[in-house]
């Protein structure tokens, strides 16, 4: 397989810098207007200053006085996302969009180099509509979102097959995907840093220490992955979630997490799925003691108030420490007339 | 190790065993079976991580020892051997020899020391019930279990163990199958869990009609012990749904169906039930029932059942394939549908503990 990740570089922001040249040297941020506002996307100057994305914005002020705050303008940057779609599916049908401004594609079928065809892509969208892309070139899906990492901004990376082992044995552990900081942590406190650490575990270890989990990481730390590039992928579900260093132990505190939680995820409805209709709400909760529970609602359009609901359900349940929270949305299926004629069980 | 063992002992040996193995080779040795020899025999062992089986066979053991063959490619042999006089021997390298009267083969196997650990049972919890009681419970409840993955609480069935009961639940949160029975045992084996789909279905293969299955669980496994055969399950992690509150509370009407009679009926019209709605409509009059489904430019059905019905008329619409889940799957000459309006979902019972929930589709036609 041939696989290509294309990310475009700091794409609201780079969208916001062309049309406000004015603005292109200044250290910028888009975020969302709310009042608890955060950083979407931020550009290289801003970046330079620690200013992050998912950043609070009075955090992202603090560190950079100067920041230039721009609200959101989703409507740009979905036409934009339009055209740049439009000029991958020129190489290939099998073109994968992940939100607006990144994209899996297959180009096995070509009989033309992986390299030269990220590198004409990337310019055709620089001449068509001003903004820089970088782009991943490696065997599978994973590989590829790694390596479209590697030359930002506006660079590309490849990773043949043969030098898949070689790259994976000093990879951080954090770059693989669904290694958050806190799994990262765990396995460093064990001495496991890199993919070529994780490597030296075998399969049924890491089953027994993680569950099926574990079965994928012994993959993926191999660097194999053998996801297809779906193009029709219908996301059934968007959900974030955060893992506590320190436990939740009040319901104040939960509603505190719980609300910078959705802010994120509402951000990111919007982001990638504004366009979709909501079926459920839901908030999902692991414990101190690792049991986990979940707790959902039909709510077309949730808000807030919906997960908070939902979080005190779910937490009485137990009432006992927190160590992560999720809070999700499930959208209605594409085939409507069938699943809005059969009525649904209410749990 | 050496061993000499009929063909029928190891064949039905294998062939209890073979399904969990594996297809997809993550790991080499998972397609492959744990032969370890016992004083009496042969213990046959598969897994796939999550679910996994082991019996023992009677075999004359020459010389003990362990190794692991692949499953499938075992069983296919044994299948065809010519005799039933088979010897197997193992030499360091889990080099096999089968002889069987004048075949002669050699396959490759792995160290017993790749092969996954076979977890243990939890003694303390054990529950024991008869093989036929389980059975007819994961019968008349499996076909319930959602496949949606993002649901993957559902994707089992709930044993739950309170009150000197045993109650079965499953849901894809359409309809809900619900089987309960009595068993003796005290508060402290008291708890819930979810057995995973696959381990519902190896069960289901393994389960007699005579015979007895014990139940224990650990903090993440269950385990069934059923003559001479263990199986060993994963549990799906987190909280079932409460099935209570989706129980609907008193029906207004109960009306007697004839299993074998409405089964047939609602096959037959929900030929003409549309793909895209896929339902058929249920009309109750003065004792009658018609079944009617219509899909547009292509054409229609209906059919007519003689009931006893005292109530007013009243017209529901249901998803067939729902509707002949448990007709398919119940003994019961007798089923009761309970209704209370064409919104509100209906339930079918037996003259046994077992209900079915079922909501109504919301169609016009």
């Amino acid at each position: 397989m041939k696989v290509i990740h294309l990310d475009m570089d700091c794409f609201y922001a780079a969208v916001e810098m062309r049309e406000r040249p004015d603005l292109a040297n200044l250290p910028l941020a888009v975020g969302g207007g709310s009042r608890r506002g955060v950083v979407t996307t931020c550009n290289y100057e801003a970046r330079k200053y620690g200013v992050r994305s998912a950043m609070p914005g009075f955090l992202a002020r603090e560190r950079c006085p100067q920041l230039v705050f721009l609200p959101v303008r989703f409507d740009l940057y979905r036409a934009e996302s339009t055209k740049i779609r439009n000029i991958l599916h020129r190489y290939t049908p099998l073109v994968e969009p992940l939100s607006l401004d990144e994209a899996y594609l297959d180009v096995s079928a070509s009989d033309r180099y992986a390299w030269d065809i990220a590198k004409e892509i990337r310019k055709s969208i620089c001449d068509e509509t001003g903004l820089t892309a970088s782009a991943g070139i490696a065997p599978n899906k994973m590989l590829a979102k790694i390596a479209s990492d590697w030359r930002k901004p506006n660079g590309q990376f490849a990773i043949t097959p043969d030098q898949v082992e070689g790259f994976m044995k000093d990879l951080p552990l954090r770059k693989i995907w669904g290694i958050g900081p806190k799994s990262a942590e765990r396995f460093a406190g064990k001495g496991i840093q890199t993919c070529g650490d994780l490597q030296k575990l075998s399969l049924p270890e890491l089953v027994r220490q993680m569950g099926k989990w574990g079965e994928e990481l012994y993959h993926l730390c191999r660097g194999r992955d053998d996801r297809a590039v779906e193009p029709n992928r219908i996301r059934k579900s968007l959900s974030t979630e955060q893992t506590y260093l320190e436990n939740l132990t009040s319901a104040a505190q939960c509603e505190r997490a719980m609300e910078d939680l959705v802010s994120d995820l509402l951000a990111d409805i919007q982001m990638s799925a504004a366009d979709r209709r909501i079926h459920k709400a839901f908030v999902k909760i692991k414990f101190a003691d690792f049991s986990r529970t979940t707790r959902e609602g039909i709510h077309p359009s949730p808000d807030f108030e919906t997960f908070r609901t939902l979080l005190l359900e779910a937490w009485k349940r137990k009432a006992h420490p927190i160590r992560l929270l999720g809070a999700g949305v499930r959208f209605a299926e594409e085939a409507r007339e069938f699943e809005d004629a059969q009525q649904w069980l209410d749990f | 190790m050496k061993i000499a063992v009929t063909k029928e002992a190891l064949l039905e040996g294998l062939q209890r065993i073979q399904n969990v193995v594996s297809n997809r080779a993550t790991l080499p040795v998972l397609t492959n079976a744990l032969l370890e020899t016992t004083d009496t025999g042969l213990q046959l062992t598969t897994t796939d991580l999550e679910v996994g089986i082991r019996c023992t066979i009677p075999a004359k053991v020459q010389k003990p020892g362990s190794t692991t063959l692949p499953a499938r490619r075992l069983a296919a042999i044994v299948r065809e051997l010519p005799s039933s006089e088979i010897t197997i021997e193992v030499d360091g390298e889990n080099i096999a020899t089968i002889r069987c009267g004048a075949s002669f083969f050699k396959i490759y196997g792995l160290p017993k020391t790749e092969f996954p650990e076979f977890p243990i049972a939890g003694e303390q919890t054990a529950i024991t019930l008869k093989q036929s009681e389980l059975k007819d419970g994961l019968r008349k409840t499996s076909y319930a279990i959602s496949s949606d993955e993002t649901r993957y609480v559902l994707n089992g069935i709930l044993f739950s163990l309170a009150d000197n009961k045993m109650t079965l639940v499953a849901t894809d949160g359409r309809r809900l199958a619900l089987f309960d029975t009595d068993v003796e045992f005290p508060k402290s084996h008291e708890r819930d869990f979810i057995l995973p789909t696959k381990a519902v279905t190896e069960l289901q293969r393994l389960l007699g009609e005579e015979g007895e299955v014990t139940i224990s669980t650990s903090e993440n496994f269950a385990f069934f012990e059923l003559s001479g055969t263990f199986l060993s399950s994963k549990l799906v992690e987190g909280n079932y749904p409460n099935y209570r509150q989706v129980v609907p509370g008193e029906a207004k009407e109960r009306i007697a169906l004839e299993r074998d009679a409405f089964l047939n009926c609602v096959r037959r019209v929900s030929l003409l039930s549309s793909d895209k709605t896929s339902s058929v409509r249920l009309n109750f009059t003065r004792d009658n029932l018609d079944i009617t489904a219509n899909t547009p430019e292509v054409g229609e059905a209906k059919e007519s059942l003689t009931i006893k019905y005292r109530g007013k008329d009243l017209s529901i619409a249901f998803n067939p394939e729902f509707l002949m889940d448990p007709f398919r799957n119940l003994a019961n000459e007798e089923v009761y549908l309970e209704l209370i309006d064409e919104m509100s979902p209906g339930v079918l019972k037996i003259n046994t503990p077992f209900l079915y929930v079922i909501m109504p589709m919301r169609v016009s036609v």
